[in-house]
C-alpha cells in the first residue's frame, strides 16, 4: 500500500475519534510462496490483506480493537469497540500518554521487481532448483517466497503506518523474498538457503547445487559419541541461537525483572572479546523498519561491545523507568513482553566457512540447527538438533556425514569459545558470520 | 459471505478450474491479559477474509483476499487459477481428491453460555482476583494471567456441491506465576503451560477452578527458588496428563501426519520415522497404548462437522494395543495409503491460508487405577508436572522435555519438590518403556493451542485427552549434567 493511501486511512481514522486520544497502526500487505516437496510444486499461495488496529486512551485506560474492515463504517465500528475495551478497565498508574511527532531515517528496502514477481517466475526459478535433485537423483524440497509489506512469518501483522492524534505519522514498506531448498536422499539431507530485500540474488540453481552437495556428503553417516566438540556453525545455525537468545536476554523488561543474563551486568565483561553484538535495521542486509509499534525511531544499538554487557533494548515503558530515551524496540501498549531486539548483527571476520573449517583438526561442522527451545534461561542453555549436514572435520577437511545430534549448549559459555568467525551474512532473520567454537555440547544421538 | 464463496467457485470454474473450493469465514477474537496488577492487554478482534483453492491441470493453486467486493473476489479467483497453471508448468503428478459426498450442513460446537456477551468487566474482575491471589505470595515476581476467546464462522462451497456452514466458538485461560532469584528464573502454570482452551462458552470458564488455585501456584514458583535440582541418571517417570498431551503430540501426532511422512513437509517442518512399510507393523509403544485420533470428542478444540477438505469429522486409532496402524490424512493423499476416503484431517488457521493436513484430537486411552495407586506400585520415582520447554527432531525420534517441577516419589509417596526437570528419549523406546496408565477418573482433555506448520506458517489448536502414566528408565536431568 502506498504511503498516501495508508495516510489517508489513519486520517480517516483520527478524525472519526472526534478528538479522543487515538493512536492507530495500519499492517499488511502481501505474501507469495511457492513451495515444492518431491521434486513438484505442492502449494503455492498468494494472500492479500490488511489489518487495522485502533487504540484509545482515556487518562490513564487504554484499549485496543483491531480489524480488516477499512471503510468508514469499518473504522467507526473498530473506534467504538476500542473506546469500550478502554472504558471498561481500571486505571494503569504507568500509562504513558501518545508521543508527538518523530523523525525516521529512511531505509531503501522497497524493491519494486520483488513487489511484483508472480508465481510464473517463482516457478520458473523453482523449476531450475528441482531440475539440480532430479539431475542427481535426489528430492528438493523448498519455498520461495515473496512479500511486500508486514506480514510475518506466521500471518502476524506487524506495523506498516503508524499515525496518532498527537500528529505522530509513521510510515515504512519494504519487500522480502526467500528461497530455501533441501535435497533428500532418503534419511541423509542438505540444506541451502538466501534471504534478502530482493529477488535480484535468488539463484534456485546454485542454492540447490548447495544442497545437493551437502545431502551427497551426509550419506552413510558414521555414529560419533555424544560429547564436547570443537565445531564450525554456519551462519545459519548461528543466527538460530542467537535469535532465541534475544528473546530471552535483550529486551530492557527482562533485564529489569530479572529474568535476562544481561541482569545486573550491564557494564560487565560477559562473552569473549571477540564478541560485539548489535541491534541495527539499518544494517544492509537488514533493511528493517525504522520505527517500532508506538511509532518511536528504531536506534541502532550495541548490546555487547567486545564482550561487554553495553544495553537493552527498550520501549518507552522501560526507558521511563529508567529515566531515559526508548531505543525504538517496542511491541503494541499495552502488552507484557516488553520490547525486543529484532534486527542483531554480530560482527564477523574475513573469509569463508572453509577457512574456518581449515583450522579445525578434529571437529563438526553444523550446517543448522532445528527446534531450538530453552532449558535455562539465566544461562541461555538452549537444546536443539542439528540438522541436514553434520559432517567429520578432520585435519582441515570435511570428511564424512555424522548421525545427528541433539546439544544442551550455554549460548554465553559459547560465546566465550568462539575462535574465529567468518565474514557476515543475512540467515534467518539475523546478520552474522559462522563461528568456529570449542567444546559445544553434543549431549546425545539420534537414529539418523 | 456465502454468495461470495459462491462467485469464487463459480469464477474459479469459468477461468479452468477442475476443482475449486472457497472459505469464507468471518472471525471474532477477544484477547486479555493482566500483569502484575494491570491490564497488560486487551484486544477485541475481527477479521474476514475469503481463501479459494483450485485444481487446475491436475495442480494447487491458493489464493486470498479481504477486498469482499465483487470485483475483488472475481480478481481473486482468477489468481488462484494463475497461480494454479503456473504449479502445472512444472513437471508432476496429478492431484487425485479421495471421493466424498457433497455435503450439505450446517454445525455449531456446543457454546451454552456466549463469551461475547459476557461483559469485560466481569472478565477483568476474574483476572485481577487470580492476580491478587498470586500477589499475596511474597517472592513472586511476575503474576500473569489472561482469558481468551475466539469464534469462527465458516462457509465452505465446493465445485463438488459442498455448502457447508460451521460456527466454532472456543474459550480458554490461565495464569503463570514467575520467581527469581539472581542465578534462576521459576515458573508454575495453571491449567497447563500457555492456558487451557475448550471449544464451550463462558461456562468453561466459570467450572474452572482458577483463584482456588492461584495461590498454590504462586507459592510453588517461590519453592522451586530453593529446590533440589533434579539429578541426573536413569529413572521411572510418570507424566501427568498435560505433559504427556505434549508428549503426545510431538511424538505421536506430527509423525503420523501422512503429508510428512511423504516428504511435503521436508524443507521446514521435516519427515517422519514413521515411513509406510510400518503401518501394521511397528511395535510403536507396550501393549498398553491405544492412541485414538477423533474429530468427534465432545467440547475439544480440532472437533468439527467437517474439515476445509469437506470431509466429515471421524473417530479411528493410531496405535492399536501398540501397534502403529494408522495415519491422519487428506482427500489429496489418501491413496497413497490405500484408502479410498479421507479421514478428514485438513485444516486452515485463517481465511488467508491454505488448508494442509493438521492434527485432529489425538489421545491416550485410559489403563485403570488411580494416581496415588500408580505413586503406590511405583515405589521410587519421579512425578514430572507442566510443560515448560520442548524439541524433537526433524524426523520425530529424538526428543527432550522439560517440565515446571517434579515431585520425587519414594515408597509411593511424594518427598520432595525437585527443579528444572528434564527428561529425553527415542519416541518408539520411550513410548515401549510404558507400563501403567492410570483409568478414567484420571483421564482429562488437554491442549495445544500454539501448534505451527507449514509455510507460511500456520497455528493450529488441538486437544488431547490422557490420564497420568509411567515410563521406565529414562534419562532424565539432561541439560543440568555439569
Amino acid at each position: 500500500m502506498q504511503k498516501q493511501e495508508a495516510k489517508a486511512i489513519l486520517d480517516r481514522a483520527i478524525s472519526l475519534a472526534r478528538g479522543a486520544e487515538i493512536e492507530v497502526m495500519l499492517g499488511g500487505g502481501t505474501d507469495a510462496l511457492t513451495r515444492f516437496a518431491n521434486n513438484e510444486i505442492t502449494q503455492n499461495v498468494e494472500e492479500r490483506r490488511y489489518l487495522l488496529s485502533v487504540r484509545i486512551l482515556q487518562g490513564k485506560r487504554t484499549g485496543r480493537a483491531t480489524g480488516n474492515d477499512l471503510s468508514e463504517k469499518g473504522i467507526a465500528r473498530l473506534i467504538e469497540r476500542a473506546a469500550e475495551a478502554t472504558r471498561h478497565q481500571p486505571e494503569i498508574p504507568d500509562l504513558l500518554p501518545l508521543p508527538g511527532p518523530q523523525r525516521y531515517r529512511q531505509v531503501d528496502a522497497l524493491d519494486p521487481e520483488t513487489e511484483s514477481l508472480g508465481a510464473d517466475a517463482r516457478a520458473r526459478e523453482v523449476g531450475k532448483a528441482v531440475a539440480r535433485c532430479r539431475e542427481a537423483g535426489l528430492e528438493g524440497a523448498g519455498i520461495y517466497e515473496v512479500r511486500a509489506g508486514t506480514i510475518g512469518d506466521y500471518g502476524e501483522i506487524g506495523p506498516l503506518a503508524i499515525a496518532n492524534s498527537r500528529g505522530l505519522f509513521a510510515y515504512h514498506m519494504g519487500t522480502s523474498a526467500e528461497f530455501l531448498v533441501s535435497a533428500l536422499d532418503g534419511m541423509a539431507s542438505g540444506w541451502a538457503g538466501y534471504e534478502s530485500h530482493s529477488v535480484r540474488g535468488v539463484d534456485g540453481s546454485a542454492l540447490s547445487k548447495r544442497a545437493v552437495e551437502k545431502a551427497a556428503r551426509s550419506r552413510g553417516p558414521k555414529a560419533w559419541d555424544p560429547g564436547r566438540y570443537t565445531v564450525v556453525l554456519e551462519p545459519a545455525a548461528v543466527a538460530d541461537l542467537l535469535q532465541d537468545m534475544s528473546w530471552i536476554s535483550f529486551g530492557a523488561l527482562l533485564v529489569q525483572e530479572g529474568r535476562s543474563f544481561l541482569s545486573g551486568k550491564i557494564g560487565q565483561k560477559v562473552m569473549g572479546e571477540n564478541i560485539t553484538l548489535s541491534d541495527d535495521p539499518f544494517h544492509p542486509l537488514h533493511r528493517g523498519s525504522p520505527f517500532d509499534a508506538e511509532g518511536m525511531p528504531t536506534v541502532p544499538t550495541t548490546i555487547l561491545s567486545r564482550g561487554v554487557a553495553k544495553s537493552a533494548v527498550y520501549d518507552r515503558q522501560t526507558a521511563a523507568k529508567e529515566g531515559r530515551e526508548s531505543t525504538g524496540h517496542g511491541l503494541p501498549v499495552p502488552n507484557t513482553y516488553g520490547p525486543i531486539a529484532r534486527h542483531l548483527v554480530l560482527e564477523g571476520g574475513t573469509g569463508g566457512v572453509e577457512d574456518l573449517i581449515r583450522r579445525v583438526d578434529r571437529g563438526l561442522l553444523v550446517t543448522r540447527v532445528w527446534y531450538t527451545n530453552v532449558v535455562d534461561p539465566k544461562t541461555v542453555t538452549l537444546t536443539g538438533m542439528t540438522r541436514d549436514g553434520l559432517f567429520a572435520i578432520e585435519k582441515g577437511k570435511v570428511t564424512h556425514g555424522v548421525r545427528n545430534f541433539r546439544f544442551n549448549q550455554s549460548v554465553v559459555e559459547m560465546l566465550n569459545q568462539v575462535e574465529a568467525m567468518s565474514a557476515q551474512e543475512a540467515a534467518g532473520g539475523v546478520v552474522c558470520p559462522g563461528l568456529l567454537v570449542h567444546g559445544f555440547q553434543m549431549s546425545s544421538a539420534t537414529e539418523f | 459471505m456465502k454468495d461470495l464463496a459462491r462467485l469464487a467457485i463459480d469464477t474459479a470454474q469459468a477461468r479452468g478450474a477442475s476443482y475449486a473450493d472457497a472459505r469464507a469465514i468471518e472471525l471474532t477474537r477477544e484477547d486479555i491479559q493482566v500483569k502484575n496488577g494491570e491490564v497488560g492487554g486487551l484486544d477485541l478482534g475481527a477479521s474476514a477474509g475469503i481463501g479459494v483453492r483450485v485444481l487446475v491441470q491436475g495442480a494447487w493453486g491458493f489464493s486470498a483476499t479481504d477486498d469482499l467486493t465483487k470485483d475483488g473476489i472475481e480478481r481473486c479467483a482468477a489468481s488462484a487459477v494463475s497461480i494454479g497453471r503456473a504449479s502445472a508448468s512444472l513437471e508432476h503428478d496429478a492431484v487425485r481428491l479421495a471421493p466424498e459426498p457433497g455435503h450439505r450442513a450446517v454445525w455449531a460446537s456446543q457454546c451454552a453460555k456466549d463469551p461475547f456477551q459476557v461483559s469485560l468487566e466481569t472478565k477483568l474482575d476474574l483476572l485481577f482476583r487470580i492476580d491478587s491471589e498470586m500477589r499475596a505470595v511474597q517472592g513472586v515476581k511476575n503474576a500473569e494471567s489472561f482469558l481468551s476467546f475466539q469464534r469462527k464462522h465458516q462457509y465452505f462451497l465446493s465445485t463438488e456441491g459442498a455448502d457447508i456452514e460451521q460456527t466454532l466458538t472456543r474459550s480458554g485461560g490461565g495464569f503463570s506465576a514467575t520467581a527469581v532469584s539472581p542465578d534462576d528464573v521459576q515458573r508454575r502454570s495453571f491449567p497447563q503451560a500457555e492456558g487451557f482452551h475448550q471449544a464451550l462458552g463462558y461456562e468453561f470458564i466459570e467450572a474452572t477452578p482458577y483463584v482456588q488455585n492461584a495461590r498454590r501456584i504462586a507459592e510453588e514458583s517461590v519453592a522451586l527458588l530453593t529446590a533440589e535440582q533434579c539429578p541426573a541418571g536413569e529413572r521411572d517417570i510418570i507424566l501427568e496428563g498435560s505433559q504427556l498431551a505434549l508428549q503426545i503430540h510431538e511424538s505421536v501426532g506430527h509423525p503420523t501426519e501422512l503429508d510428512r511422512v511423504l516428504g511435503m513437509e521436508a524443507n521446514y517442518a521435516g519427515t517422519s520415522f514413521l515411513t509406510l512399510e510400518k503401518q501394521g507393523k511397528l511395535q510403536f509403544g507396550s501393549r498398553l497404548v491405544n492412541l485414538v485420533a477423533d474429530a468427534t470428542l465432545p467440547h475439544a478444540l480440532a472437533t468439527f462437522g467437517f474439515d476445509d477438505d469437506g470431509v466429515q469429522a471421524q473417530r479411528w486409532p493410531i496405535v492399536r494395543d501398540g501397534l502403529f496402524v494408522g495415519y491422519l490424512t487428506s482427500r489429496e493423499l489418501a491413496h497413497r495409503v490405500g484408502e479410498d476416503r479421507s479421514k478428514g484431517c485438513v485444516r486452515s488457521d485463517g481465511w488467508f491460508h491454505i488448508p494442509m493436513i493438521r492434527m485432529v484430537n489425538l489421545s491416550l486411552m485410559p489403563g485403570s487405577g488411580s494416581l496415588e495407586d500408580l505413586l503406590a506400585d511405583t515405589g521410587d520415582g519421579l512425578l514430572m508436572e507442566t510443560n515448560r520447554s520442548w524439541s524433537i527432531d526433524q524426523l520425530r525420534y529424538n526428543f527432550q522435555f522439560k517440565t515446571e517441577l517434579a515431585w520425587e516419589i519414594r515408597k509411593g509417596k511424594r518427598v520432595r519438590m525437585l527443579k528444572n526437570p528434564t527428561y529425553q528419549g527415542i519416541t518408539t523406546g520411550f513410548w515401549n518403556s510404558c507400563d501403567f496408565i492410570c483409568g478414567p477418573e484420571e483421564w482429562k482433555p488437554w491442549g495445544v493451542t500454539n501448534c505451527g506448520k507449514g509455510q507460511p506458517g500456520q497455528v493450529a489448536e488441538i486437544t488431547h485427552g490422557a490420564a497420568p502414566a509411567r515410563f521406565r528408565k529414562v534419562t532424565v536431568g539432561v541439560g543440568y549434567e555439569d
